[in-house]
């Protein structure tokens, strides 16, 4: 059986080809994912290492809560640097700094762009290994009015060594000379997409606002001593609130912190690969069914010589391994393209991936065969029972028709049985409460795709009259071969319905997506509206903000009345309730003036009447959640390992204003405690009701000496934060269209089949005088009314989907559904151009068919 | 049966030293060897012969539906051998008509739409009279909005004869009409055929190996190794036996 398994394979390669294409996508895609992430955790793991040699210990402010990835630590007093030296076992100690918000600025004018990388100033010293910048050209700046930059931010923008640049530092913008160009890490690493200014150590503390302080103090120990007890030493010599750790748990850090980027991401790209090899199974069940229905003839040949039905089943079985393994191997080479284009696309999409090798671990490996292998054989079992059911004298009616009576209820039973299973597994995960996001998406998809296993039963019940009724114009259009095209979709619903299954799951998908985009900017921007009073917001690009002194400079200017709001990661308690505690941000601003920008709904008080100790704002679902109410204490955790208690003053109904968050302190309360803490990350305007555009003029004037600063008025802040939404939702989308691309396959598959199933008429409709013209026209259009209608049923279903979501989702997020009419139908047209498109080569292969051949039939 | 005398012996196809070589060399087969042949208007012609004799390959190549390697093919006043395959599928569309031994009509179509569907194809009306008057005459009046499927073969054959016929063609071509059908059934169909020969004067090129079929014709040629070797007029179902016996068949 087996050898016979193999022969049928080989010999019918392109059938063979067809059936793999669909999961040859899938596993390409998972491939892809894991390739991908996996190259990113190489490139970053290198780095961590490479960062990490020549220096054994980091000593630094400990952080009282929350990570480095959250926080920055407290800076250590740089008289620690002599006392560390003087351990024994240390062989030599620097002060290092790292300080976003330092932005050069370039011949023209222009300022670097990252990409969400720091903009970074830091030092260098002498002993390159301990601050792993190493000198590329020119020289190391030295003295309070030179710096030297990395080298890929120079070669990107118009800088050359010995002239002199603004930097936009956090003691406000000053002028260097650019001495050399720099690496970080090791000089043959590519960017990693941050910018670094390097100063020497002395003008680095100065202009980075650090007197008598370092960010950190990097150590080497001795050769051969022995790291925990120097460790030991020099953790005995430290003051409360420093820590000190090794090379290899500062690796680790700098691992994790890139791993809670990098896991997510591979698990969105996996979240669609299984999307794309959910589709497929359906597309290899069908393909399996219809070469089944082929091979009648041949299965019940091999019965009546005496194969038993679980011989033939095993021999379907072995048939769709063999693909399977064929189609993972394929797929696993076609992912490492992938992933190369995976990065190009992310490129085109403006979030570059840094450049790395492309690592193929066991575990990808085993992945794409698993999946690979997996999906097809699972999805040829059903056709593979069928297959083992034939008798040995069938009847050698061919094909796969509509089914019988008795046939269509149980398929009725059936379909409801699983839709109201799905629709129990989707209703849970909207509306009942999780411990965990995942458990939720977990019931929330499996729904999902039980309903999708639904439609895909109960779809030949209907698929036979609808599609006719929609390609009901084509033979008034088309005369003939439009008649023809119509009937050829109409005439078998099992197969129609299977064929067009796969666009529906990825129409439905998109059309989700799309309804969520609709509503979600609708809301957005009503709340907006709702909610920002301020007539300009200016934002900055870089992590740290801008610094706090442009609130002053744009009050002096006579720009109206100007707030800053600043963003801190605190651990808030509750007085009254000890066991309600959270890690969370924290917006910082001046109450006093706050609600001529913000529009806040204060009820229970008014912010008037605050005093200083109770300067405390808090949502009103936050309040009720922890059951505070105005006078009840709350004690702030900060960084800095400081604590302040303030009273609650108000309660706020209002939905959140984008840059806002459910705790909001009066800024009088919480002063920094460091120079390099004075930046925030909003700074909004109302103007004093002078004309708008003179008003934009003079900010613009004040914002020349602050090149980081974006100034948007609430028109451009809406905009930008609605295309930043398009972008996210485009590359859902063309994540999503792999899974067309897949349904593509699968409608070329059965329109072959199709073509070939109906050769003999084919070579009927020539011999009367049908020209290949009008056979292709027919065959195109027979696919497109295929296409169309799972498109519609997709559409019906996605919007069904997001509409269910929006109302799932809490209000402050998604408050309505707003349904964006024009793009479903330009869904349906897409669908049927794919329709078009799927035909070109079956429709190809039926005009070049001999019509001698054709007609002597088989 | 006997013929009744043609109106006009005119020529509605022709071949003139049509030779089909498949292969080459050794294995060279020369399905067709210079055949002259005539087939007159208004007449009902059987083609007979021995199988591997060339009779289907003869038919195939007068119809257009495959190209002779050397000689000429005419129909009316075309030949064939300088059309494109477009242009042969025109001809064959709106000057040919077709009777295959099955699988003669389109299962989606109801019976008046495969009467109709060459005519359709072309984006013509046709004349709607003339299709009254053969749907007529093949009975089915009263069934032609049924699909093939719930016909007899019979029935599906005259459908297919009728088709033949709408478009008023020069000439139909019959490849085994009733060699899938019992011999009362074969009789309607071949009595049908008869009839738009002598009734409405078409002109039809039966292939058959069954001289009781044949016997339906005004004129039986005799194929042997692709080359013409005996005629014979008013034939009956004897005289053809006793031809077929002479030539070894």
């Amino acid at each position: 059986m087996l050898r016979l398994a193999l022969k049928s394979v080989l010999a019918h390669k392109l059938r063979f080809a067809f059936t793999a294409a669909a999961i040859v996508v899938g596993v390409a895609f998972v491939v892809a994912a894991f390739v991908t992430a996996d190259s990113l955790r190489s490139t970053f793991d290198d780095l961590a290492a490479d960062i990490n040699t020549g220096n054994d210990f980091t000593v630094r402010g400990a952080l009282p809560f929350g990570d480095v990835t959250e926080a920055t630590p407290a800076p250590v007093p740089d008289s620690l640097l002599d006392d560390i030296r003087s351990v024994e076992g240390v062989d030599a100690a620097e002060g290092g700094f790292f300080v976003d918000g330092v932005i050069p600025v370039d011949g023209l004018g222009e300022t670097p762009a990252t990409l969400g990388g720091p903009i970074a100033g830091s030092n260098w010293t002498v002993d390159e290994t301990l601050s792993q910048y190493f000198l590329i050209s020119g020289e190391w700046p030295r003295g309070i009015s030179e710096f030297a930059m990395d080298v890929v931010t120079f070669a990107d923008y118009d800088f050359e060594l010995g002239r002199s640049y603004e930097v936009v530092t956090p003691t406000g913008p000053r002028t260097f000379t650019l001495t050399g160009t720099m690496q970080f890490g090791f000089p043959e690493n590519a960017g990693i997409g941050a910018v670094f200014s390097v100063f020497d150590t002395a003008t680095a503390q100065e202009v980075l606002g650090f007197d008598g302080l370092f960010n950190e103090i990097v150590v080497r120990a001795d050769a051969g001593a022995d790291i925990p007890t120097v460790r030991d030493r020099i953790a005995a010599v430290l003051p409360v609130g420093t820590e000190v750790i090794t090379a290899d748990e500062a690796a680790e850090e700098f691992g994790d912190a890139f791993e809670t980027f990098i896991g997510p991401f591979q698990t969105i790209l996996l979240v669609f690969a299984f999307v794309v090899l959910f589709v497929s199974a359906f597309i290899i069940s069908n393909t399996f069914n219809i070469v089944l229905g082929q091979r009648v003839r041949e299965l019940s040949l091999l019965r009546a010589l005496g194969a038993t039905p679980r011989q033939v089943r095993r021999s379907v079985l072995i048939e769709s391994l063999v693909i399977g393994a064929t189609a993972s191997a394929v797929g696993l080479g076609l992912g490492m393209l992938g992933a190369l284009g995976l990065g190009a696309l992310f490129d085109a999409f403006g979030a570059a991936l840094p450049d790395g090798p492309l690592p193929l671990r066991p575990r990808t490996v085993a992945w794409a065969f698993a999946v690979g292998v997996g999906f097809t054989v699972l999805a040829s079992l059903v056709p593979a029972v069928k297959a083992s059911r034939v008798s040995p004298v069938a009847g050698l009616q061919a094909g796969d028709g509509d089914d019988g009576g008795h046939l269509r209820l149980w398929r009725l039973a059936a379909g409801a049985v699983l839709a109201a299973a799905g629709l129990v597994l989707m209703g849970r995960g909207l509306f009942a409460d999780f411990d965990s996001t995942t458990a939720q998406l977990v019931s929330l998809s499996s729904g999902a795709a039980v309903v999708f296993v639904a439609v895909a039963v109960l779809s030949p019940l209907i698929a036979g009259p609808v599609v006719a009724a929609l390609a009901r114009p084509l033979p008034r259009l088309l005369r003939t071969p439009g008649r023809l095209a119509r009937d050829n979709a109409a005439r078998s619903p099992r197969r129609t319905a299977a064929t067009a299954v796969a666009l529906t799951i990825g129409l439905a998908l998109v059309a989700m997506v799309l309804v969520l985009g609709e509503s979600l900017k609708d809301t957005f921007s009503d709340n907006l509206t709702d909610s920002v009073a301020a007539d300009y917001i200016i934002s900055v690009n870089s992590i740290s903000g801008v610094p706090k002194t442009l609130a002053q400079d744009l009050r002096d200017a006579g720009a109206g009345t100007v707030v800053g709001l600043d963003e801190d990661l605190v651990q808030i308690s509750s007085l009254a309730a000890p066991d309600r505690i959270e890690q969370t941000e924290a917006t910082v601003t001046d109450l006093a003036t706050v609600e001529e920008v913000a529009n806040l709904g204060i009820i229970e008080s008014s912010l008037s009447a605050l005093g200083p100790a109770s300067g405390l704002l808090v949502h009103i679902d936050k309040a009720d959640e922890w059951g505070l109410s105005i006078g009840d204490q709350v004690e702030f955790g900060l960084v800095s390992g400081e604590t302040l208690t303030v009273a609650v003053g108000a309660v706020f109904a209002e939905v959140q204003p984008p840059f806002w968050d459910e705790w909001v302190i009066d800024e009088s309360l919480y002063q920094p405690t460091l120079a390099a803490d004075a930046f925030e990350q909003w700074v909004a305007v109302k103007t004093a009701g002078a004309e708008p555009g003179a008003t934009r003029a003079l900010l613009e004037q004040v914002l020349s000496a602050y090149p980081q600063a974006n100034l948007e008025d609430r028109q451009q802040f809406q905009e930008s934060a609605e295309s930043n939404l398009n972008t996210v939702l485009a590359l859902v989308n063309v994540f999503l269209l792999f899974a067309l691309v897949v349904a593509l396959v699968g409608i070329v598959n059965t329109l072959t089949l199709s073509v070939f199933e109906r050769t003999r008429e084919i070579g009927l409709l020539r011999a009367v005088g049908m020209t290949r013209r009008q056979l292709r026209r027919t065959i195109r259009w027979e696919a497109a009314a295929i296409a169309l209608y799972g498109a519609i049923v997709g559409v019906v279903l996605g919007l069904a989907f997001g509409v269910a979501l929006a109302a799932a989702i809490p209000d402050e997020i998604v408050d309505r559904v707003s349904v964006p009419t024009a793009q479903l139908v330009g869904l349906l047209a897409l669908a049927v151009a794919f329709g078009l498109l799927a035909a070109v080569f079956p429709s190809y292969r039926a005009a070049r068919m001999n019509v001698l051949d054709a007609i002597a039939g088989d | 049966m006997t013929s009744s005398p043609a109106p006009t012996l005119t020529t509605a196809a022709r071949a003139v030293a049509a030779t089909k070589i498949y292969g080459s060399g050794d294995t060279e087969v020369r399905a067709l060897d210079a055949i002259d042949v005539d087939f007159e208007r208004g007449r009902f012609t059987a083609i007979m012969g021995p199988s591997g004799s060339g009779k289907s390959t003869l038919m195939h190549c007068m119809a257009g539906l495959d190209t002779v390697t050397e000689g000429q093919v005419i129909i009316g006043d075309t030949d064939l051998t300088s059309l494109s395959e477009k242009d042969l599928t025109l001809l064959r569309r709106d000057h040919v008509g077709f009777v295959f031994q099955a699988y003669n009509l389109v299962p989606t179509l109801t019976a008046i739409e495969n009467v109709t569907l060459p005519m359709d194809l072309a984006g013509a009306k046709g004349d709607a009279a003339w299709i009254d008057e053969v749907v007529g005459a093949t009975g089915l009046a009263d069934r032609v909005k049924h699909r093939p499927s719930e016909l007899s073969g019979g029935q599906q054959q005259r459908v297919a004869v009728a088709r033949a016929l709408a478009g008023k063609p020069q000439i139909i071509f019959a490849d085994e009409p009733t060699g899938n059908v019992d011999s009362n059934t074969a009789g309607e169909i071949l009595s049908f055929m008869r009839n738009a020969v002598t009734e409405m004067g078409q002109t039809i090129v039966m292939v058959t190996h069954d001289p009781v079929a044949a016997s339906y014709a005004d004129r039986v040629v005799f194929l042997v190794d692709g080359k013409i070797v005996d005629e014979l007029l008013e034939p009956t179902p004897a005289t053809i036996r006793d031809h077929m016996t002479r030539l070894g068949a």
